[in-house]
């Protein structure tokens, strides 16, 4: 039976931590700030890379479902992006992500271009309430990294 | 390296102890002894990577460095490389400064973001720390001009324009998945750009993490990484210090800036130090700025540098990725409610 990705990566995490960290000279602080570095990735993998499919898919889902929120707003860029999520549909989910968002970018531009006050101010409304909902998911998935103290 | 160097530059001396040091996120960094006639003394080289999560000049950065020596403590220049003809890439080296830039017993925190220096360290940092704030606006930068600092003063505008131009050039530079959040942002910031009423030789990157001290007597030895120093807006300055990432919260959820004040404290203290007149509006629009820039330098800047593979810290910029989306949530709230009254 072949091992799982977990019992492959806590075998790096021991390689790391008991073999190869406790032999670094005590001044090679930067080789021993990468290992700490490395170890610290892996240990975060390990927990995320069962549930990882899922938060890419639900990214995609959310980034789909802004992108057309936004488009139903009008302005000059609104078709251009209601074409661009319907086409990225069946993209693969970072991919997605990625389409979708530079669709929204062009459609924020356009929306600015435009110089209609009302268009800008639904444009940052819609973008902002977005983005407060989609921020907490993503400071809950990169609370493992340790930056974000009101996480988690 | 260092060795061929040095018979070029101090013909008789001996290198050596060369070793790596980690602790930055930019530049390639070696500690090593330079012995002459027969004394020994600490040096650091300090040598751009093929690419890096901030690309700056170090030409520009040395010869900072000694203009302020004396008006702040920072670390004694002592050669320079600006165009890698000796070294691989542009290089500094400069005298090693004695101190710690976070207590021994305080835990590794990456890059030094969100240091904990604790109650009796912060009750005798906090006025080194603004003192030397204070002194580094006060530099007379038109009396004592540095080389390779421009002066943004075509119009009022011109100093915050310069600043939101550079880093949205980075960013379209780097782009990797683009945000609603940063596009937005980048709209906002050109609506938004405030007047500057007096141009000040700004920092940078002014924070605890980037300084070090002496922990008997808590005397600052150091400021570092003066890499993105440039004439602008002291507001700049401040709102870096006030960077949530920046600082810390207790346990009673009460952030201290640096880990050294609360904000109105902070603002309060810069105010009656400097003699100046914090606005509230420029200062809000100098934290959107910063917290636009965090977010470019982790999710555009770093990541770029690590995909390329031309970085000797890809580990460490993949890692600071992670706190993107404090940048992102930074983003949506300062957005959202606008400057303080």
């Amino acid at each position: 039976m072949s091992p799982t990705i977990d019992e492959r990566l806590a075998s790096l995490i021991r390689s790391l931590s008991q073999v190869v960290l406790p032999h670094l000279p005590a001044d090679a602080s930067l080789a021993q700030e990468q290992v700490h570095l490395a170890l610290g990735h892996l240990q975060i993998l390990r927990a995320q890379i069962d549930p990882a499919a899922a938060f890419e898919a639900e990214e995609a889902a959310d980034a789909a479902r802004h992108g057309n929120a936004l488009a139903t707003l009008g302005g000059p860029g609104a078709a251009l992006l209601a074409d661009a999520v319907a086409a990225a549909q069946d993209l693969g989910a970072r991919e997605r992500v990625r389409t979708i968002h530079a669709a929204i970018d062009r459609f924020i531009r356009d929306s600015w271009a435009a110089d209609d006050a009302g268009l800008r101010s639904a444009v940052s409304a819609a973008v902002l309430g977005h983005e407060r909902d989609r921020v907490q998911k993503d400071r809950q998935w990169c609370a493992p990294f340790g930056f974000d103290s009101m996480a988690g | 390296m260092l060795a061929a160097y040095f018979a070029h530059v101090v013909p008789g001396a001996a290198v050596s102890g060369v070793r790596r040091v980690g602790g930055g996120a930019s530049k390639e960094q070696f500690i090593f002894t330079l012995t002459e006639s027969g004394r020994g003394d600490a040096y650091l080289l300090r040598m751009d990577p093929r690419l890096s999560i901030t690309e700056t000049d170090r030409q520009r950065e040395y010869d900072l460095l000694t203009a302020m020596q004396g008006v702040v403590p920072v670390p004694e220049t002592a050669w320079i490389d600006p165009r890698g003809e000796h070294f691989p890439q542009p290089a500094a080296i400069m005298r090693v400064v004695r101190g710690v830039t976070k207590p021994s017993q305080s835990k590794v925190k990456v890059s030094g973001l969100g240091t904990w220096l604790g109650p009796d360290f912060r009750d005798r940092l906090k006025d080194p720390f603004m003192d030397h704030l204070v002194a580094i606006h006060a530099y007379d930068w038109r009396a004592r001009p540095v080389a390779g600092f421009d002066v943004p003063e075509a119009d009022p505008k011109q100093a915050a324009r310069w600043i939101f131009n550079y880093w949205r050039e980075l960013m379209e530079i780097d782009r990797g998945v683009q945000r609603p959040i940063e596009s937005l942002t980048q709209q906002w910031l050109a609506d938004n750009l405030p007047d500057t009423t007096e141009l000040v030789l700004v920092h940078g990157d002014y924070r605890t993490g980037n300084y070090l001290f002496d922990e008997d007597t808590c005397e600052i030895t150091a400021l570092l990484d003066w890499e993105l120093a440039r004439i602008g807006d002291f507001h700049e300055d401040l709102a870096w210090v006030l960077m949530r990432l920046f600082g810390t919260f207790d346990e009673t959820g009460l952030f201290r800036a640096s880990d050294l004040f609360e904000r109105d404290e902070f603002i309060a203290a810069y105010e009656a130090r400097s003699g100046r007149t914090v606005n509230r509006t420029v200062l809000h629009f100098y934290e959107v700025l910063s917290s636009w820039k965090c977010y470019i330098i982790c999710a555009a800047n770093g990541l770029a540098a690590a995909r390329s593979q031309h970085n000797h810290q890809d580990v460490l910029l993949t890692f600071l990725a992670g706190a993107a989306p404090v940048f992102a949530d930074d983003l949506v709230q300062l957005l959202s409610r606008g400057p303080e009254r």
